[in-house]
């Protein structure tokens, strides 16, 4: 009787785990479906097409191997659009993720009005990026732009300052306005993961004796790693994304253009579509490597900690 | 009896009614068209008052057009029934074999009087109908040279070099000279402009790079934009400004004196109070050149239809309707100067044309910028022109090296 029981139990057990299993499929279903039409497929025709030659002004279509992946080693162009682009991811990662991690400390303190500010703080990342850049356009103007109004108020030598004619400025120039859209972002993420933090633990570090440094560095940072890492793996492949900026700011200019412009120059400009899809591909596969890194750490501190 | 006044009445009705379609045989045919912005405001509802075809008329940013065309067509579908073609393109898209020629459809009579028409035929294939003209001539601010003392209207490089000296002696403005050196197409046409002015060609016949040497007119060329940037006759700021800053930020604005490369379809716009701080003060001035005899090029752009259009009579239609005499002349009031050579003709008879003798005068020598055809790598080629241009002026790197790598990006453009 009791074996019965048991046996009962376990086919009803095993009935309600397919039964879930069925039900999760099917929930899953929609998005797994969604992906695959999207992205996987989408990414193998993309991955095929990379090694032909597709070009509108050429019969055909034949089969040319890595030639195009070949190809990038010895374009200069795309060369130094490379060294662009990690020149504002570097820029970009570092200053979003140290000042996002400051400037949402300092707006967990504030007690009044952190709605506001807090609606104030991220205009800039729901502005479009063509508009943001538009703004700065005019904030980096020789003649009557405001920044060469402020320093030359100061009393600094900037009155006609072109800032877009030396490569150093012009790099820094567009990494701000791409930090300025960005960091928003990292606040909103970091300050959210601050607000999670039990105030508890803070009461317990001061009762020892603990300054606010320690505490920021003690509570405050190793509980907001997480966030951080979701943070930064936003900000890395949003910086080799960048294109608005350069784009609006400086055309394709030498000096600025990022890789996301080169692909664009290459593929609807020259006609290259092939070659703008290894491009595209090898952005693609350098954005995912090191975000993985930040995922993988992510998924470390979220499963062990 | 009855039926007898009826049948009379009704006569002349039966009677109209094939005439009236035969007049508009694709009447309640509908489509699209795509043009850069801005274009008139009643342009469908006059070809559908006259055709009874209903007209979709798409606008966007010339440089926005570019690659709409480019993602639909290679998609094999048509962006619209009749789109945009730029003369710079034609190379490129008769190589992809994207749009119908137009040869038998146009008659011959419209192609003589489109003197331009001869850019947009590849291989004895008409594919675009020249709809505005577009060739080169220098805008003058005449007030500014008066008031620097200078009476005679330049007609030689020097004399134009040695005019902005003098309006910037005499303190008129700080930068004479409005001359675009950010890495756009204009500061591209510009040096293709001042490389005719100083008497040469950008390529041989099989297209060998004729700028590279320092005796060639090219590297001349690019020399005479760095002196004049050196000298501070050019703002520094060009680095950065487009063509069309330049003309609405600088020159309209009475900041500066001279548009080496000038639109004549800017004149009206310039000459206007309402748009224009300098209106009553602008000429078009014949190029000066290192001879004196004054030499431009044209910078067409075409109405052409794409194979995939599936109302392609309608669409021809169209550009038929649109490239008319009457409707030019018409269309001038919206900026557009006719490519017929009738249009242009009777709009100066009509005392309308701004500059109307000059621009007739300069469009008899208005040459083709590429007379063996415009290559299928022209957009590559120009972007290496305007990056190497915009390199050099922000003193990165020399009048040699600039050449070099332009030779050497038309090299790997051929090449592929």
């Amino acid at each position: 009787m009791t074996a019965a029981v048991a046996t009962r139990d376990d086919t009803g057990g095993r009935t309600a785990l397919r039964g879930d299993a069925v039900l999760g499929g099917l929930m899953v279903a929609p998005i797994v479906v969604t992906m695959i039409a999207l992205v996987i497929v989408p990414l193998g025709q993309t991955l095929w097409d990379s090694l032909h030659r597709i070009n509108p002004m050429q019969p055909g279509t034949p089969f040319i191997g890595a030639a195009n992946y070949a190809r990038m080693f010895t374009d200069a162009d795309a060369g130094r659009a490379w060294t662009n682009t990690l020149l504002y991811v570097a820029i970009a990662v570092t200053v979003e993720t140290v000042m996002g991690i400051l400037a949402a400390a300092v707006i967990n303190q504030v007690q009044i009005g952190r709605r506001w500010l807090l609606a104030a703080v991220i205009l800039p990342w729901a502005l479009p990026g063509v508009v943001n850049s538009v703004i700065w356009l005019w904030i980096y103007q020789p003649g009557a732009g405001l920044l060469n109004g402020i320093l030359t108020a100061a009393g600094l030598p900037f009155e006609n300052h072109v800032w877009f004619n030396d490569r150093t400025s012009a790099i820094l120039a567009v990494a701000v306005v791409h930090v300025w859209r960005m960091l928003p972002l990292t606040v909103v993420i970091v300050l959210a993961a601050m607000q999670s933090i039990p105030g508890d633990l803070y009461e317990a570090a001061r009762i020892d004796g603990a300054k606010r440094p320690q505490m920021f560095f003690a509570i405050t940072l190793p509980l907001i790693r997480s966030a951080v890492a979701v943070a930064v793996t936003n900000s890395t492949v949003a910086a080799f994304n960048i294109f608005d900026e350069p784009w609006v700011l400086a055309g394709a200019s030498l000096d600025t253009r990022p890789i996301l412009v080169q692909i664009y120059l290459e593929t609807f400009q020259n006609l290259r579509f092939s070659y703008g899809m290894a491009l595209s591909l090898v952005l693609t596969a350098a954005s995912l490597l090191v975000s993985l890194v930040f995922v993988l750490r992510l998924y470390r501190t979220t499963r062990f900690e | 009896m009855r039926k007898l006044i009826l049948t009379l009445a009704l006569t002349p009705l039966v009677l109209a009614g094939p005439a009236l379609s035969q007049d508009k045989p694709l009447a309640g045919t509908s489509i699209t068209v795509l043009m850069p912005s801005p274009q008139g405001p009643n342009i469908a509802a006059e070809f559908e008052k006259e055709t009874g075809i209903h007209v979709d008329l798409q606008t966007l940013s010339w440089d926005d057009i570019r690659p709409k065309l480019v993602a639909a067509l290679i998609a094999g579908t048509a962006p619209a029934d009749v789109t945009e073609f730029d003369w710079s393109w034609t190379g490129q898209f008769s190589a992809a074999d994207w749009y119908l020629p137009l040869n038998d459809a146009i008659d011959a009579g419209t192609v003589a009087d489109i003197a331009g028409s001869s850019i947009f035929t590849v291989n004895g294939k008409l594919l675009g109908i020249p709809y505005t003209n577009d060739f080169r001539v220098m805008l003058i601010n005449r007030q500014h040279f008066v008031q620097a003392g200078i009476t005679e209207t330049p007609k030689t490089l020097d004399q134009l070099l040695a005019a902005a000296r003098q309006i910037k002696t005499k303190k008129i403005v700080e930068y004479p000279v409005g001359l675009p050196l950010s890495p756009t197409e204009g500061a591209s046409t510009s040096w293709y402009l001042l490389t005719k002015a100083f008497g040469g060609e950008l390529f041989d016949a099989d297209f060998k790079p004729l700028f590279t040497t320092p005796d060639s007119a090219g590297y001349k060329a690019l020399a005479f934009e760095l002196q004049l940037l050196k000298e501070g006759l050019v703002d520094p700021a060009a680095t950065g400004l487009r063509d069309a800053q330049i003309n609405d930020n600088l020159f309209a604005k009475g900041l500066t004196s001279i548009m080496i490369s000038g639109e004549p379809g800017r004149l009206g716009q310039m000459n206007d109070p309402a748009q224009s701080q300098v209106a009553g003060h602008v000429e078009a001035i014949l190029v000066p050149t290192a001879s004196g005899a004054t030499r431009s090029y044209g910078l067409l752009e075409a109405l052409a239809v794409p194979r995939a259009s599936k109302n392609q009579k309608a669409a021809i239609e169209f550009i038929k309707w649109f490239t008319s005499g009457k409707f030019q002349v018409e269309n001038y009031a919206n900026g557009v100067l006719p490519t017929r050579t009738s249009a242009l003709a009777e709009l100066n008879k009509q005392g309308k044309l701004h500059s109307g003798d000059v621009l007739v005068e300069e469009s008899r020598h208005v040459e083709a910028l590429f007379p063996q055809g415009t290559p299928p790598w022209y957009p590559e080629f120009s972007t290496a022109v305007n990056t190497a241009i915009n390199s050099a002026a922000k003193g990165q790197v020399t009048v040699d090296d600039a050449v070099a790598s332009i030779a050497a990006a038309v090299e790997q453009a051929k090449a592929q």
